[in-house]
């Protein structure tokens, strides 16, 4: 860029990138270069920089004493219009009602699964500790051949402790 | 409170980097049902907005009436709101969507803001000429404060609607382009653009009170 052509707009928007620090590194080298070797484009930087300066000039109106007290009012009287299912508190009682009927149902579904296994389902070892005296005289059962050479047994006198044996 | 941050956090990692942003966390809070949340937000952001719809509509108590009503679509957007912006670059959106649908309302009727005291018998005059004229008639004479800012406030509504807001943001707001951009969703080339001609015109209406 010389001072014989005029700032095309993408170089002016290049120039107004750089006042605004929106360059990075390498453009604003290259900017600096350009700067460094026209006085038009000092000039439009100068004007840009201190024209854009004049904005500090502008009233900047805060807000009323009274607005925030205002907005808060005018939320709350919203919020009161509102019908039930848009409330704050009516979301937030809905949400730990939710909440609650899942703990409820998660509490009840484990306490049935806790019944139905100790309860309903067959177990093993309850059987095996139903049977433990069978078990535990296994070999001598095995030794006998049905059950009615056992009841015959039983009233022969022989195995009656009260009664005296009878002589050989 | 925590759980809406962890949920938050593992949803999207781009949003962990506004979690940072304390009026991100503000309104968080304000989600989750903390009032003195959204007051601390309305505090800090209410002279903030009213500035910039200020500039945006010429008149104080319809500023007010903007900056409420955006405080207000803010409050009623909580329950949807996610992090995916600095709350400031979010907030501004809503207002510039609020400014451009109050404009649309009114028709885009441009209005020059006038003091009584331009008034007289034959009207009123944009501010700009008269002083113009009073200038020219008294060359070398120094603008007063009220004059000076008279004369930028014309030449700032002679910008059109989007320069005028991508300007106040980034002159009152000190926005990046980049944040510009998210705030009028736009990229930031399109800002670099829209703020070059912006200061362009500013600078062509300008200059003759620089030099």
């Amino acid at each position: 860029m010389n001072d014989s052509n005029p700032l095309s707009p993408e170089k002016r928007a290049e120039l107004v990138a750089y006042v605004d620090g929106e360059l990075d590194e390498t453009a604003t080298q290259e900017m600096e270069r350009v700067l460094a070797e026209s006085a038009e484009a000092r000039h439009e930087v100068d004007m840009l920089g201190r024209t854009f300066a004049l904005l500090d000039t502008l009233p900047r109106p805060g807000a009323s004493d009274e607005f925030t007290a205002k907005t808060l009012a005018t939320l709350k009287a919203e919020q009161a219009a509102l019908p039930w299912p848009q409330r704050t508190w009516y979301r937030n009682v809905r949400r730990g009602a939710i909440a609650a009927a899942w703990l409820v149902g998660l509490a009840l579904s484990a306490s049935l699964g806790y019944y139905a296994a100790n309860r309903l389902a067959p177990r093993g070892n309850t059987e095996m500790i139903r049977e433990l005296p069978v078990i535990e005289n296994l070999d001598a059962y095995s030794d006998v051949s049905d059950i009615r050479f056992l009841r015959e047994l039983k009233q022969q006198p022989v195995f009656d402790d009260d009664k005296p044996n009878p002589p050989n | 409170m925590t759980t809406e941050l962890q949920r938050v956090g593992s949803s999207s990692t781009s949003q962990l980097r506004y979690l940072r942003d304390p009026d991100v966390q503000l309104m968080l809070r304000t989600k989750a049902g903390d009032e003195a949340a959204f007051q601390e937000l309305v505090n800090n952001y209410q002279n903030r907005l009213i500035a910039v719809f200020f500039h945006l509509v010429h008149d104080q108590e319809a500023a007010e009436d903007l900056a409420q009503e955006a405080f207000l679509r803010i409050y009623r957007s909580r329950h949807t709101y996610q992090p995916t912006a600095k709350f400031s670059t979010w907030m501004f959106r809503i207002a510039g969507n609020l400014a451009s649908n109050s404009r649309r309302s009114k028709g885009r009727r441009r209005e020059v803001p006038l003091n009584i005291r331009d008034s007289g018998p034959l009207g009123h005059r944009p501010e700009e000429k008269m002083i113009a004229e009073k200038s020219g008639m008294m060359p070398g004479r120094q603008l007063d404060r009220n004059e000076v800012q008279s004369v930028v406030q014309a030449a700032l509504n002679e910008l059109s609607d989007r320069q005028r807001m991508a300007l106040l943001l980034h002159k009152f707001e000190g926005m990046s382009y980049a944040d510009i951009g998210e705030s009028m969703e736009m990229s930031a080339a399109a800002v670099k653009s829209l703020l070059s001609r912006a200061r362009e015109n500013l600078r062509e209406r300008l200059e003759k009170y620089v030099r």
